[in-house]
């Protein structure tokens, strides 16, 4: 076998035994049930919960089930992508400071496979912990409120995994960068968090970026988003993520010598 | 929709939160050296809904 493949191997059993490829797929389902739950049932969560006074109407509109599926995407953007970068923030990072990574370097290791099988099992299990979220909330949409148009779904999760790619591959360059586990996950949370609210805030004057990418996959279940902004966009991105798997190799690389033993 | 339903429809809710917390409670049990002490974790894991396991599958296994 191939060195990339024994690597990768290695990394299936690691996510095997720290259970990372059962519960990450298990959250992102249970928050996609959540939502549809939770807006079928807000009349009666009102009613009961609500503290309302006697007598009190209030009008609640039907959600359209487009909506509902926007809103999944709204908990993925806040929690999910936190868990997907806390989950994999020691991947690089932890591995050099709990020792595996001294078994590994004294070897003659090529660190674009070990990057590379890394990135790949990360983005395997994210990319597949979102399709079985979106599919359970596009079923429980389907139950309780009503269809949502197949291939207007698939080409929004198809966009919607872009961005599950960009956000995998910035927590690994980080964790090969930085010193520990928790500073990789304080550099990509911010590069997340704070680069998308940049971007709402500033981001009318270019159309695209890779922090558009979710706002685009919403609107491909409301129609069509400006194809040639969406191609753009798509492109920066990929050319985004192959930089950071440059720099994340050549920094696993450079940092390599920093492993405790 | 007739209550059946609505009960058959919140019942993998309910099953993913029980199952989540007690596999992560035997997973608690059967660590000899998580970060933290068990007894906080236990009580973590059992009260706070959803976040709790999250937190110590992610922070308290010392996986990372």
């Amino acid at each position: 076998m191939n060195q990339f493949g024994i690597l990768f191997h290695k990394e299936w059993r690691e996510n095997l035994r720290n259970y990372k490829i059962f519960w990450i797929p298990i959250v992102f389902i249970l928050f996609g049930i959540l939502e549809p739950v939770t807006n079928y049932f807000l009349p009666q969560l009102l009613d009961s919960l609500g503290n309302l006074p006697d007598g009190a109407v209030i009008e609640l509109p039907v959600p359209k089930p487009e909506e509902i599926l926007q809103a999944v995407i709204g908990q993925y953007q806040l929690i999910g992508m936190a868990i997907l970068i806390l989950a994999y923030m020691g991947t690089i990072a932890g591995e050099r400071r709990s020792g595996t990574a001294t078994l590994l370097y004294v070897r003659p290791l090529s660190f674009r496979d070990y990057f590379l099988s890394k990135w790949l099992m990360a983005s395997i299990t994210g990319i597949v912990s979102v399709w079985l979220g979106l599919l359970a909330a596009y079923y429980y949409t389907f139950l309780l409120f009503n269809q949502v148009e197949i291939i207007p779904f698939l080409q929004f999760a198809g966009t919607y995994s872009i961005w599950i790619l960009v956000v995998v591959t910035i927590v690994l360059a980080a964790s090969a960068a930085m010193p520990n586990a928790g500073l990789a996950a304080a550099v990509s949370l911010a590069l997340v968090f704070f680069m998308q609210i940049v971007d709402s805030l500033v981001g009318a004057y270019w159309t695209f970026s890779p922090m558009k990418i979710p706002v685009y996959a919403v609107q491909w279940l409301n129609g069509e988003p400006d194809l040639s902004d969406y191609w753009w966009t798509l492109g920066i991105a990929f050319a985004f993520i192959l930089a950071l798997l440059f720099f994340g190799t050549g920094m696993a690389k450079k940092k390599a010598s920093t492993a405790k033993v | 929709m007739d209550q059946s339903t609505i009960v058959l429809l919140l019942l993998p809710i309910l099953l993913i939160q029980i199952g989540l917390m007690i596999f992560t409670l035997i997973d608690l049990i059967k660590n000899p050296n998580p970060n933290g002490p068990k007894w906080m974790w236990a009580v973590l894991i059992v009260v706070v809904n959803i976040i709790g396991p999250i937190l110590y599958l992610v922070i308290g296994r010392r996986n990372y």
